[in-house]
């Protein structure tokens, strides 16, 4: 799809990727055995991915507007927090007792997160900063986005393509490099 | 059937609500029963109608007593309507709410055309649904351009999203919104409360949009919205004047509450969120007393009893909402070329309407024609749901590639 929309910025693909996240919490909540491991594990994928590429180049764009740094250290101290809560949640995996209610509260930091962005981050970079700029970082967030499940519905797919990428959590450091490279 | 008038309710000096009380738990903003939120989004607009008909009723009265009467009576109002549009969830977006509005609009209106008894009014019910329907598929094009989501999220596959009559032809020559009101002295009580139901939501519909929509930094967003305001103030012409003008404010008042009465105690019915519920139920207890108010001033100033207004028989049946694919289906396929004209309803383009399209598109596209163009242009297909098969209006089937959830 993303090949069919005509100049996309990074903040498209972002809200794009927000759409996602919303789903696959909806799919893991109603999900049970390997449909559901499976869509956990993409969607830990995905919000990896996500959070660095908003990390790498979202918010340190922010930082360069004026009056923006509380604003961009409340983000991050969001994004830190649901991190802790994820991690509890992957160590001890889909069958653990308490894992549904660690989802909720996951799935509300989560949601919360992004709409403070979509609110009040977003909007003010594409109000200050120069549209070619944000559709020039598209290329980072899509060189992210290669690290990002590609199974349309999860368990449809065998899960080695992503085994293969290594341990879930681990592939926040590649997805950095891969942004760096992408925007240097 | 429930009589509100046999129920003294909740007694007014208990009714007014802390901090404590006032700070309620919105529902979750994912996993809601999408009716859920329209039974919200419903009341709230009737309660907006409460406060606002009742400042009204305060400016064109004389007695110091009732002013004051009605000043305590338009606080709990007040406080009812923060409760009931404070369980809306703060991470819901002004889009998402405004996909939530517009299938209110579609299945409250439907509900009420198929149970209206006067032939007159059902047939200005169901000009009428057919507009919001295409506004609920306006909006979700532009929530997908600008939001990057998907308005089966919100409408969750009960209500079909697709063309209706196209909101570029729903601007016409404002005289020709005005229809004939019924007769207070003959009119079906049923009619009464439907007409005040469809009213208070289409005026809570344009109050919201001509708020939220410069909000919105995306043009075509501020442009939609501009558009289908607009359209939405013809709507409450349209609705308003079917109200009988010849109404007392006393009875205005009575008819006010007991609407109120028949919706919370109608919702309570049905409600699939306990909690909801609980509020539903406190919320028609409290309206039992306003009510009794109401029908004590009623009866002091008219000499007359409430049961003459409002039928003694008890509440009509309970106001539902429910899919209603394949009425709006069958109005699709009869009624999408209707116009109005004067007071009735034609089916050519006549010499005002064409003048008032000219005045007001001056030869361009207006944003509600733009919005789908430019979905298409950014994701090659529009944006539908049609869950019952193809759109019955051949003309109106998607061009290529039309994703249908
Ligand atoms: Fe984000
Ligand atoms: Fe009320
Ligand atoms: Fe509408
Ligand atoms: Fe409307
Ligand atoms: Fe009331």
């Amino acid at each position: 799809m993303p090949d069919k929309v005509p100049a996309n910025d990074a903040i498209d693909l972002l809200l794009a990727q927000h759409a996602r996240i919303e789903e696959l919490f909806v799919l893991v909540a109603g999900s049970a055995g390997d449909t559901r491991r499976e869509a956990f594990d993409d969607l830990v994928r995905l919000l990896s991915v996500h959070e660095t590429a908003e990390e790498e180049l979202v918010h340190p764009l922010s930082r360069t507007l004026p009056d923006s740094d509380a604003l961009v250290d409340d983000r991050l101290a969001e994004e830190r927090e649901a991190k802790e809560t994820l991690r509890t949640l992957v160590d001890g995996g889909v069958d653990a007792p308490g894992f549904d209610a660690g989802l909720l509260l996951l799935r509300t930091a989560v949601l919360t997160h992004a709409r403070y962005e979509e609110r009040y981050e977003f909007p003010r970079l594409r109000a200050h900063v120069p549209a070619g700029r944000l559709r020039g970082l598209a290329d980072a967030v899509r060189a992210a986005e290669a690290f990002a499940p590609t199974r349309p519905h999860p368990g449809t797919e065998s899960a080695a393509a992503n085994l293969a990428l290594g341990p879930v959590l681990a592939v926040a450091d590649r997805v950095r490099d891969a942004i760096r490279d992408a925007s240097s | 059937m429930f009589n509100p008038l046999d129920h003294k309710g909740i007694p007014l000096d208990d009714q007014i609500r802390n901090w404590r009380e006032l700070n309620v738990e919105p529902i979750d903003p994912e996993a809601v029963d999408p009716y859920t939120r329209c039974r919200i989004i419903a009341m709230n607009g009737i309660e907006a109608e409460a406060i606002m008909f009742s400042h009204q009723f305060a400016r064109n009265c004389g007695d110091d007593d009732v002013k004051r009467q009605l000043a305590y009576t338009r606080y709990l109002e007040s406080q009812q309507q923060r409760v009931v549009n404070w369980l809306l969830p703060g991470q819901a977006s002004v889009l998402e709410t405004t996909l939530g509005y517009e299938q209110v609009a579609v299945d409250l209106t439907a509900w009420v055309a198929r149970h209206e008894p006067e032939p007159y009014l059902r047939q200005a019910y169901e000009f009428g649904v057919l507009e919001d329907f295409d506004h609920l598929y306006r909006y979700a094009n532009l929530y997908e351009m600008v939001e990057r989501r998907k308005a089966e999220k919100i409408v969750d596959g009960l209500t079909e999203v697709m063309p209706g009559r196209p909101t570029v032809q729903e601007h016409r020559h404002p005289f020709d919104e005005v229809r004939t009101p019924y007769d207070k002295d003959l009119v079906d009580p049923r009619s009464k409360l439907h007409a005040l139901t469809i009213l208070a939501a289409e005026q809570q519909v344009m109050v919201y949009y001509m708020n939220v929509g410069p909000q919105y930094m995306e043009p075509i967003a501020r442009q939609l919205y501009q558009e289908i305001s607009l359209i939405e103030q013809e709507h409450v012409t349209h609705y308003e004047s079917l109200v009988d003008p010849g109404e007392s404010w006393w009875e205005r008042l009575l008819t006010h509450e007991y609407t109120e009465c028949w919706l919370y105690w109608s919702f309570m019915e049905q409600e699939s969120d306990p909690r909801v519920k609980a509020i539903w139920e406190l919320h028609l207890q409290m309206e039992l007393a306003h009510l009794q108010s109401a029908a004590d001033l009623f009866r002091r100033h008219e000499g007359r009893e409430p049961e003459e207004i409002v039928g003694g028989s008890g509440l009509p049946e309970p106001l539902t909402f429910e899919p209603n694919k394949e009425y709006l289906r069958h109005l699709l396929a009869t009624q999408m070329d209707l116009n109005k004209l004067g007071e009735g309803y034609v089916r050519e383009a006549h010499e005002r309407f064409e003048w008032m399209q000219q005045q007001l598109h001056a030869g361009e596209q207006p944003p509600s024609e733009q919005v789908i163009e430019q979905h298409r242009e950014r994701f090659g297909d529009e944006y539908r749901i049609e869950t019952e098969g193809p759109h019955p209006v051949e003309s109106l089937r998607a061009k290529e590639g039309g994703r249908s959830a």
